[in-house]
């Protein structure tokens, strides 16, 4: 509040004006010590009798003046407008900085609330906040705005008020200050993302470190400092200040590859042989094995800086991989077996050396026992083992009984942590290594379980959900293996016995193409193997066909079947060979004659036996008539 | 300004305490003088037991009216009685001293 003082303008030349006002100043006192006092220049002020008001004598009003200029002087330090309400909140008063770009224009403010000013940083609710303040009369600081200034920049303001009452405490409005923090929030914006990046790098999922040129880490986030707590492996375990290089390197056992590999890789990288080091390995951690993805890529600009290291859990991804691999070695174990004990054992291997089993064995079903044998096994190569499977050789399950039985009859795979602890029928491995996991899953084909797959291992193995998945496609794909090699087994049975019958009735099998022309002879040909191919039957060298080929041939273009057509060759020595050949037609799928086959037997000893027999009647005929 | 010293504020001002009163002008030269030389002697020679209330007419101008001030600053020693009142800016220590009662 303003003092109600009367204030006369003293100056420093005004001394006869001060003895004057002095003069008329001591008429107003009476007492003869205020007079005196007065006189000795220790008054400051002297009371009006007639209302109580102050009349400052002129070193106090210098001194007052000086202060109040003084004060201003730091209050435009303070602040860079000043600003004054009405009791509808309209802009009365704006005074700032003559000249000042930075402010709003008064002549645009002068009538208008603050919310009808373009401010973008309000929301409805952040003016309905503070229409509320004013309404409670309360102060409010550092309200900042936001807007374009008269140059079109974006200016920043805090603006401070308080709230204005009458002699009769009657609401007046509201006065107050602002001040430019645009250049305060420029810079704070500025540092916006130095603040940022630590909060954005600690959110990030994968561990991340920075190295710098000798690998010792600069800094980490927070995935970085759960990794290194919790897992081992390559390079882990490694925390801001440590030498990561260092610990690569002196990786030992079966991390000592990985190590060299990434130390290796990270020098390539800070060195600027290279923008990017890739490299996958595996670490145990305490859940179990973990694969990880590391990469290094270089970086420039930031310091020390030089290279930065994430590493990515691909356990997931690589498990899915190794399962899919698994599969496709089964498919190609499958597809390269001669017999089904080559894709069985084939098999067995494969997923005991990517899945980590000591052995697995093979169960059939014998459907007319109704029960499960012992096929085929293989093993790792350990003392251990081979007694277990030669235990295993003549084993028997009933369907329920032990877990290749159970599930043989559940159809279901069956996983077991521990055979002496497990689901309650212990795993034959167990008495031999102390403790055991294995894995049991049925073999099927067509919708029907013909045989059990049991892996075990002398570690305990915890369940695997993607391996349980991928055992139906292997169960199923070994089961159709082994249906075909059933089917196979049956038809070369079948064709060995075909082959002996034929054997026994021909001599030589033959097949010709569409000009009667031999491209195949098994056996004892006429003309031996070699000698024939790509000739016809009466192309064959010193034929003899007594009474020509005309009728034989209206035959075969007739595609017509024939039997025991005969023909004679002379040998080199002049005796002649005899031989009866059958032959049918053969057809495509399509029914077009592409040649035909048949058999051939050599009758040379019938036939002579037949000719003998022939002279011997004739010569008896001829000697009957000659006795007639 | 409406200042009030109370040395002894938790206990009732005992018979003996000196009740003052001083009326200046804001920051007026002799105004602060007067604060000054009155502080030194309350501590010289009061110790604790006083309780001086001042008042800035500027502020409270029908204060200084009623109370029949006419100068600032004036100190007017209202307990224990005989009152007395000092215009000035306190600065003639004896003249205080035997306005207050206070013997050297």
């Amino acid at each position: 509040m303003e003092p109600a003082v009367s204030l006369p303008n003293p100056t420093p030349s005004s001394t006869d004006a001060e003895r004057s006002f002095q003069k008329a100043i001591l008429r107003l006192v009476k007492g003869g010590a205020e007079r005196l006092a007065i006189e000795a220049g220790q008054i400051d002020a002297i009371i009006d009798p007639g209302n109580g008001n102050a009349i400052l004598l002129p070193a106090a009003q210098r001194a007052l003046i000086e202060r109040k200029t003084g004060f201003r002087s730091l209050i435009g330090l303070a602040f860079d407008w000043y600003w004054e309400l009405d009791d509808r909140y309209r802009f009365v008063s704006y005074r700032g900085a003559a000249g000042d770009a930075g402010g709003p224009a008064e002549e645009g403010i002068i009538g208008k609330t603050l919310w009808e000013l373009p401010i973008d940083n309000m929301s409805e609710s952040d003016w309905r906040t503070h229409r509320q303040q004013l309404e409670w009369r309360v102060i409010f600081r550092d309200l900042e705005i936001r807007y374009l200034d008269r140059a079109g920049r974006v200016r920043y303001l805090s603006i401070t008020g308080e709230p204005i009452f009458d002699d009769r405490n009657q609401f007046k409005g509201y006065r107050g200050i602002t001040r430019d923090i645009t250049e305060r929030r420029q810079v704070a914006l500025a540092q916006e993302p130095h603040r940022f990046q630590p909060a954005v790098i600690d959110a990030l999922v994968a561990p991340i470190a920075v190295l710098d040129q000798a690998g010792v880490v600069l800094s980490s986030n927070q995935a970085w400092r759960a990794f290194a707590a919790t897992h081992c492996g390559a390079g882990a375990g490694v925390a801001v200040s440590s030498n990561y290089l260092a610990v690569c390197d002196d990786a030992c056992g079966t991390e000592q590859v990985d190590g060299r590999a990434i130390a290796a890789g990270i020098r390539q990288v800070i060195a600027g042989e290279r923008a990017l080091f890739r490299y996958d390995y595996a670490c145990d951690s305490p859940a179990g094995d973990s694969w990880f993805a590391l990469s290094v890529t270089a970086t420039t600009g930031n310091g020390n800086a030089c290279a930065v290291v994430s590493c990515e859990d691909i356990t997931e991804r690589k498990f899915g991989e190794l399962l899919l691999e698994l599969e496709l070695t089964v498919a190609r174990c499958l597809a390269d077996a001669g017999t089904a004990t080559a894709g069985l054992q084939a098999v067995i291997r494969s997923i005991c050396e990517t899945q980590g089993w000591d052995c697995g064995r093979y169960f059939c079903a014998d459907q007319a026992a109704g029960v499960l044998c012992f096929i085929e096994s293989w093993g790792v190569r350990s003392a251990v083992i081979e007694r277990f499977l030669e235990k295993s050789r003549g084993m028997v399950f009933r369907p329920g009984a032990g877990l290749a039985g159970r599930v043989y009859q559940s159809g279901q795979p069956l996983w077991i942590l521990d055979g002496r602890r497990g689901a309650g029928s212990p795993t034959a491995l167990a008495p031999e290594t102390g403790e055991n996991g294995a894995f049991v899953f049925p073999v099927e084909a067509d919708d029907k379980v013909i045989g059990v797959l049991a892996f075990s291992s002398s570690k305990i193995r915890e369940p695997d959900d993607r391996m349980l998945e991928a055992v139906h496609s292997i169960g199923s794909q070994l089961g159709r293996f082994l249906r075909r090699q059933q089917v196979v087994d049956a038809l070369r049975r079948s064709e060995m016995r075909y082959r002996t019958l034929n054997d026994l009735t021909s001599d030589w099998y033959w097949e010709q193409d569409s000009h009667f022309r031999f491209t195949q002879v098994v056996g004892c040909s006429p003309a031996g193997t070699g000698d024939i191919l790509g000739l016809t039957h009466w192309d064959l060298p010193n034929v003899v066909l007594p009474g020509g080929w005309g009728e034989h041939l209206s035959h075969l273009a007739a595609r017509w079947s024939f039997c025991d057509f005969e023909f004679a060759i002379v040998h080199p020595d002049g005796k002649h060979a005899y031989y009866s050949i059958c032959g049918e037609p053969v057809y495509d799928e399509a029914h077009a004659f592409i040649g035909y086959c048949g058999t051939g037997v050599d009758i040379t000893t019938r036939k002579r036996a037949e000719l003998a027999l022939r002279e011997s009647e004739s010569r008896w005929r001829s000697l009957a008539e000659l006795q007639d | 300004m409406a200042r009030k010293k109370d040395r002894r504020a938790s206990d009732p001002v005992s018979a003996t305490a000196v009740v003052m009163v001083l009326y200046i002008t804001d920051s007026g030269p002799n105004s602060l003088r007067a604060v000054a030389n009155l502080e030194a002697i309350c501590k010289e020679h009061l110790q604790d037991n006083f309780r001086l209330e001042i008042i800035d007419v500027l502020e409270y101008p029908l204060r200084a009216l009623a109370d029949g001030i006419v100068v600032t600053p004036s100190l007017a020693k209202l307990s224990p009685l005989p009152t007395a009142t000092v215009v000035g800016n306190l600065s003639d220590r004896s003249g205080v001293l035997r306005a207050l009662g206070i013997v050297e």
